[in-house]
């Protein structure tokens, strides 16, 4: 049983962080409607902006507020550069999606230039220790991810419900043709979503790297642990994509435990997840379902 | 009677047109001939690498291109073709040709069963779907490293005689020709499946069938009011594309002779998407052309570079993908078909105002 528990908080803390890529993918998703397959490699190159501050003697946070900054700036000329010109996510799917791996090879192609091919080394934000509670030992790092995560959704909240600018962002979300008609300027509040979104990838970076090292392919089964967080969630909800890195942060850190067949490969919950809910529940747990009209 | 053979037809009737359709592809023949007694034998091999993905992009074309599906996991199918041919050549002894065609027989099935979820999930989410796919595959080959060596890999071995001795030797092909050297052989072995496999994908698509996937993609509705059973399409349609990666993957393995599952991570089903996406989706030689391209890129000029700045290579074809989409949707192929199509405009139109 303790060792359950055991497995069980280190798949939430975890779960903090993919939640967190997952949060960046919901705001994504709600603006340009689209699922920016690059969000890890821009997640991993803004944690390597990160490193280098920090590596230059600034004190952590700071570093990570100047990694926060470049990663908003990355994402922010992304959309602008490549996401926009290309036009609707749903009617040109194959373009999209192409535009969207061709930034990924293009954003991990540029830090391995920069940054080399070797391993970096990331102190975590939190220290090494941990707490003993109930017998159960977590380490504040996690304890920390969820700490981040939750100031995080709080800041989100307050955005989006209210400042007039995150009204502006959720009317862009709901209908932008409607919204550029009342005058709102639709394609600077696209660009600061993706900016935002880079951002968030950031903290999610800064958790995760510790524990993997920081190289150039930190991110890529990361992020499909982040979506798995959203589809299980909805791909549209904030909620979701929190309530869905939980879940997939503790099933794939207990199963591949139990079960022998996942043992090298905890990916495979969080796979047989996306598989299930696109086929049986394609709107996850608390998203909006797609409707036609004909 | 469909555009087509009219303008086929056509075609057969005028010498000049007639001489424009075969002189071209006379001389691609008579380079590809030439090319293996022209090059070292490290440039050979490569090419036969770059056959391979030609064949993977054919496959992945039928199914992205001309039917709509978009996978981003093809990576994963040649790997299994690969694997497969590897496994069944040194556990079983099976012939090498025999290991290639069960190869994509294995692999028609796996593109079944991938095929049938993708019945319901489309678009954006599809690719997620198969994005998953090739970012598993690897690990899924460590998980079960008992039968594929895991990240030790896999030599492909099959029992030969050495010395008036039966042994476990790894696998070679042999040339039957006092002519031509080992890599020489294989040059021609290769070319030849990958010809026989463009032309077969050829006919499919001017046929009934061909048409059947592009109406499918273009308008699904439409087509299934037409009469076209959607479904048996999509899902045969992913099934033959797979079998199709997974010939490219069988060659693959035998090229190499042995398999890690580093080479079969997501890079290489981007790499797959990159050659039909260049050469031009939706048209039959893009793939090839792609294929080459990408062949050339990497293998070639990006090797003329310092160590230090290889990584260069993704940045150049991340940036390439992303022009191509907002400059020439249509890649190669579609570049050339609009200039000439504003070619022979041009011309009609000179000849109108005399």
């Amino acid at each position: 049983m303790r060792d359950f528990l055991q497995i069980l908080l280190v798949g939430i803390g975890d779960g903090a962080v993919y939640a967190m890529l997952g949060l960046g993918l919901v705001v994504i998703y709600r603006s340009t409607g689209l699922l920016n397959f690059a969000q890890g490699e821009m997640a991993m190159f803004s944690t390597f902006i990160v490193w280098t501050m920090w590596s230059i003697g600034l004190p952590m946070w700071l570093a990570i507020l100047a990694g926060m900054a470049g990663g908003f700036g990355v994402g922010a000329l992304v959309h602008q550069v490549a996401v926009r010109p290309v036009g609707d996510p749903h009617e040109k799917p194959l373009a999209v999606v192409i535009v969207t791996i061709g930034l990924f090879l293009g954003v991990n192609g540029a830090a391995q230039l920069i940054w080399g091919t070797l391993d970096r080394s990331l102190p975590p934000l939190f220290g090494r220790g941990q707490v003993t509670v109930f017998g159960v030992a977590v380490a504040w790092q996690k304890i920390g991810a969820v700490i981040a995560l939750s100031v995080m959704v709080l800041l989100f909240y307050l955005l989006f419900q209210h400042t007039k600018l995150g009204l502006a962002m959720r009317a862009v979300a709901s209908n932008s043709e409607s919204a550029s008609l009342v005058g709102i300027p639709v394609p600077r509040l696209l660009m600061l979503g993706w900016g935002l979104a880079a951002a968030v990838g950031t903290v999610a970076g800064v958790f995760i790297a510790p524990n993997l090292g920081l190289g150039t392919n930190l991110m890529q089964l990361t992020l499909i642990f982040g979506f798995a967080a959203i589809t299980l969630g909805g791909f549209d909800s904030l909620v979701g994509a929190v309530v869905g890195g939980f879940v997939v942060g503790a099933l794939s850190s207990v199963m591949p435990r139990y079960i022998t067949i996942f043992e090298k490969m905890p990916l495979a919950p969080a796979f047989i997840l996306i598989l299930a809910v696109l086929l049986f529940r394609p709107e996850g747990l608390f998203g909006k379902k797609q409707v036609t009209r004909v | 009677m469909s555009s087509a053979s009219v303008l086929g037809q056509q075609a057969r009737r005028t010498p000049r047109a007639w001489v424009l359709k075969v002189v071209p592809w006379a001389v691609v023949f008579v380079v590809l001939a030439i090319v293996p007694f022209e090059f070292p034998s490290f440039r050979v091999e490569q090419f036969c690498f770059w056959m391979t993905l030609a064949i993977a992009a054919c496959g992945l074309n039928l199914l992205t291109g001309y039917n709509g599906q978009i996978s981003v996991g093809h990576g994963a199918l040649f790997g299994i073709g690969a694997y497969t041919t590897g496994i069944l050549i040194t556990e079983f002894s099976v012939p090498l040709f025999a290991a290639s065609v069960a190869a994509a027989v294995v692999c028609f099935f796996f593109g079944l069963l991938i095929g049938l979820p993708a019945l319901r999930i489309k678009g954006l989410y599809l690719a997620l779907v198969t994005l998953a796919v090739a970012t598993l595959f690897p690990l899924i080959l460590e998980q079960f490293s008992s039968i594929t060596g895991g990240s030790g890999g896999l030599q492909i071995t099959s029992p030969q005689t050495y010395r008036g001795e039966l042994r476990e030797r790894p696998i070679r092909l042999e040339s039957p020709f006092a002519g031509l050297a080992n890599d020489q052989w294989k040059y021609f072995l290769f070319l030849g499946v990958t010809v026989v496999v463009f032309v077969l994908s050829r006919n499919l698509i001017k046929s009934r069938v061909g048409r059947a996937l592009v109406a499918v993609r273009d308008n699904e509705v439409a087509a299934e009011s037409s009469g076209i059973p959607i479904s048996r399409v999509k899902i045969l349609t992913f099934g033959l594309s797979a079998a199709i990666a997974g010939i490219g993957g069988s060659l693959f393995a035998l090229n190499q002779g042995q398999l890690y599952p580093s080479s079969f991570t997501i890079v290489l089903s981007i790499y797959i998407l990159v050659a039909v996406v260049v050469g031009g989706a939706a048209s039959i030689v893009g793939p090839a052309i792609g294929a080459i391209f990408y062949g050339l890129f990497s293998d070639v000029i990006i090797q003329q570079l310092p160590d230090r700045i290889q990584p260069a290579r993704a940045v150049i074809l991340g940036v390439l993908l992303i022009l191509l989409m907002l400059l020439a949707p249509g890649g190669v192929v579609g570049g050339f078909r609009s200039l000439q199509a504003k070619w022979v405009a041009q011309k009609n139109f000179r000849r109108a105002r005399s």
